[in-house]
């Protein structure tokens, strides 16, 4: 590979961040950009360095990212529409297994239209992306744990990684809130679940049942 | 919490036997408690690990950035044979909840243009974004008594949210305000690791 793809998508990227507030605003509201072809391999390339990128910010148990996947899946590239992604977004809770794998689901949207064997490549190789940095820098936690437990830099990243993981979730609840967009019978449903999930041990599974139910017979809806 | 302290009394694992392992825990989770039957296989049926192993897992795999179960997973491969023990402890929590995943995601794309699905996908997503609202309060018990970090959490939730800074520079430039804020002054005790769901 050589290196001017790397660094225009490293350009891309900075200038993203640079573009972040006006994208994130028009974003929301306007559908009107162009799904990025991923048939164009330096298109490829920028999207999969993204991912690879974000990986060793997912704080958190990796739900930090969620605001950053919605800006990637319909601000910067277009693939899914926001309610797609609100739908992704349940999909990934209600199924088994981490639901950082919500990951998977997008890089299915993402080739979708090109049928379902590349769409299951792409959302493999999405995963593949956001995974391999962090497990990398796991492992090589895990052989050197015992150097690194009494380090002050462990202490110090510990203490401030969690109020900052605090302030995220806070915003990417209320990010998901807006981007689920029901009308009030859904947002009370959102609320009372959100006390339901702190107050009592209910499968949230249940609560996806009854909304669904609820969302049937239109009492909810978007 | 020393990893050499008092050794599991079961065979380590091999590469095979992790890749099971972590299956059987992929399988007997469906639908939640991951790391408590993680718990149970691991240290209970297998032996593999003693309790205070896997708490000290627990600890790094929440500290370290990626998916806490995944990281979990990473752990208790890497603890036996490092980076390709991590592969195999790790394929084998990922392959079934991956490929169903994508089962669920090629329907949905099939679908989901049909009115009916997406009348139920309306009320399921209000669900979904009451879960999403409870992410933070779920951690917030543990801030309450300190104010910097409330005023961290405040300072980073009114950047992305009213000022759309996006996450990579506000931990770029918090991450580092607040790490020299919490720098250890004295020799301090090990925070203990705490279960959470």
């Amino acid at each position: 590979m050589s290196l001017i793809p790397s660094l225009q998508a490293a350009a891309t990227v900075l200038h993203a961040t640079g573009t972040q507030a006006e994208a994130a605003v028009s974003g929301d509201i306007a559908m009107a950009c162009q799904a990025t072809d991923l048939g164009d391999w330096r298109n490829l390339v920028a999207v999969i360095w993204d991912f690879l990128s974000l990986s060793l910010f997912s704080l958190g148990g990796g739900n930090t990212l969620l605001s950053e996947y919605h800006y990637l899946s319909v601000s910067k590239y277009c693939w899914l529409t926001s309610s797609q992604f609100a739908d992704i977004y349940a999909l990934a809770e209600a199924a088994p297994g981490p639901s950082s794998m919500i990951v998977g689901l997008l890089g299915l949207g993402a080739a979708w239209k090109e049928g379902p064997f590349w769409g299951v490549l792409s959302g493999f190789t999405a995963e593949a992306a956001i995974l391999l940095p962090s497990t990398l820098v796991m492992v090589v936690a895990c052989l050197s744990w015992n150097r690194m437990r009494d380090s002050p830099w462990r202490i110090a990243f510990e203490r401030a990684m969690g109020p900052i993981t605090l302030g995220i979730l806070f915003a990417v609840g209320l990010k998901i809130l807006h981007t689920a967009d029901t009308n009030t019978p859904g947002v009370i449903v959102s609320v009372v679940v959100c006390i339901l999930m702190l107050r009592t041990r209910i499968s949230p599974l249940w609560f996806m049942a009854v909304a669904g139910v609820l969302g049937a017979f239109g009492v909810i809806n978007r | 919490m020393t990893e050499a302290a008092s050794p599991a009394s079961g065979p380590p694992p091999s590469h095979r036997q992790l890749f099971i392992g972590m299956l059987q825990v992929a399988l007997s989770a469906f639908g939640g408690g991951l790391s408590a039957w993680s718990q149970r296989i691991v240290v209970e049926q297998h032996r593999w690990l003693t309790n205070e192993q896997f708490l000290t897992g627990l600890t790094v795999a929440r500290l370290f950035p990626g998916p806490n179960q995944i990281n979990m997973a990473v752990y208790i491969g890497a603890h036996f044979h490092g980076i390709r023990g991590a592969m195999a402890a790790l394929a084998g929590m990922l392959i079934v909840p991956f490929s169903l995943l994508m089962g669920l995601g090629v329907l949905y794309f099939s679908v989901h243009e049909l009115p009916a699905v997406d009348r139920v996908l309306a009320g399921v997503v209000a669900a979904a974004a009451g879960m999403a609202l409870s992410m933070g309060f779920k951690i917030l018990d543990q801030y309450w008594k300190d104010p910097v970090a409330l005023l961290l959490a405040a300072a980073s939730f009114v950047a992305m949210q009213v000022f759309h800074v996006r996450l990579v520079p506000l931990v770029l430039i918090a991450g580092p305000l607040a790490m020299a804020w919490y720098w250890p002054r004295r020799r301090q005790e090990m925070p203990a690791a705490e279960e959470k769901p």
